[in-house]
């Protein structure tokens, strides 16, 4: 009986693109705990796939093919489309690893309105991971309450 | 310190930005099957955080914004990233998003490596993979695939 979705891939997958895709898995795999479960090389030496595994989810990734299907590096645009979030057991412990390989941290931990513990980070060719850890249960009354509260102090 | 998770809950979620997520959100779910299961909604009525569950599983959305260098892929000159969903019945999946207007951009076929897939993108430009795995193949076979040209 064919396994759908297949062995450890989630229903719903993000998919990146790196220039350099050999270099950002050895980065994810070293700085954020991932483990590489799949490449797939082409004939030129380019990932035309390939999959990384943490607790139990999969990224998918492959390198950059600009022309041929216009996605690649995020590297020289102007800004992003999308991030990519991750429920990590211990989030400090996964920051102070993260930032102590070299990933640029654009927001160190930080308890969060919504009952998460954050910190948000860029790999090295400039994709966008937030990184959290479920802290405490809030009630949609409380959340809209927080966020009144703080469109009133931001304006 | 942290509350536990149950054993099945989904790690690496998508996130993506638009430009109109109100339209965004109105569309996932008519064409791609999505439910809406939570939106926040800040002052100026833009979109903070919204989530969108299909089979038990989510992505994240949020309006644009420009201050966090976040925002609707249709200025950019090429895409860094897209989404890919295993449904259940990947046909019945694209004759839905067919005819609530979505725009194929890879026709359904059968792929070397066991999924059958069609692609397409959503109004603001975001590409979405939908796939059904039908087949089991070796990684050995997948590569042998690759080699030859097939991939």
């Amino acid at each position: 009986m064919v396994q759908n979705p297949p062995p450890n891939v989630q229903r719903i997958v993000p998919a990146l693109a790196y220039d350099d895709a050999p270099a950002a898995i050895e980065f994810l795999c070293r700085a954020f705990g991932f483990e590489e479960a799949m490449r797939m090389p082409m004939p030129d030496g380019q990932i035309g796939h390939a999959e990384l595994v943490l607790h139990g989810n999969t990224l998918m990734l492959a390198s950059s093919f600009r022309e041929a299907v216009g996605i690649g590096g995020p590297r020289e645009l102007p800004y992003l489309h999308a991030s990519v979030s991750v429920f990590v057991d211990d989030v400090d412990a996964h920051y102070a690893r993260a930032k102590a390989e070299g990933a640029a941290i654009i927001q160190p931990p930080t308890d969060e309105f919504w009952g998460d513990r954050i910190y948000r980070a860029e790999d090295i060719e400039g994709q966008r991971w937030m990184f959290q850890q479920h802290i405490r249960d809030v009630s949609e009354e409380e959340m809209a309450a927080a966020l009144a509260a703080m469109s009133a102090e931001g304006s | 310190m942290g509350l536990p998770l149950a054993p099945d809950t989904q790690r690496i979620i998508p996130a993506l930005s638009y430009d109109d997520a109100s339209t965004a959100i109105e569309f996932l779910c008519r064409a791609f099957g999505f439910a809406e299961s939570s939106r926040l909604e800040m002052p100026d009525g833009t979109i903070g955080h919204a989530e969108l569950t299909l089979h038990g599983n989510t992505i994240m959305l949020a309006s644009a914004y420009p201050e966090g260098g976040l925002g609707g892929p249709r200025g950019l000159p090429h895409l860094h990233s897209f989404v890919t969903v295993y449904v259940d019945d990947v046909d019945a999946h694209y004759a839905r998003a067919v005819a609530a207007g979505a725009e194929i951009s890879e026709e359904l076929a059968d792929q070397f490596y066991g999924d059958r897939v069609y692609r397409a993108l959503d109004p603001e430009g975001h590409r979405w993979s939908f796939h059904e795995r039908i087949r089991e193949v070796s990684e050995a076979e997948m590569q042998a695939a690759i080699d030859e040209g097939g991939g």
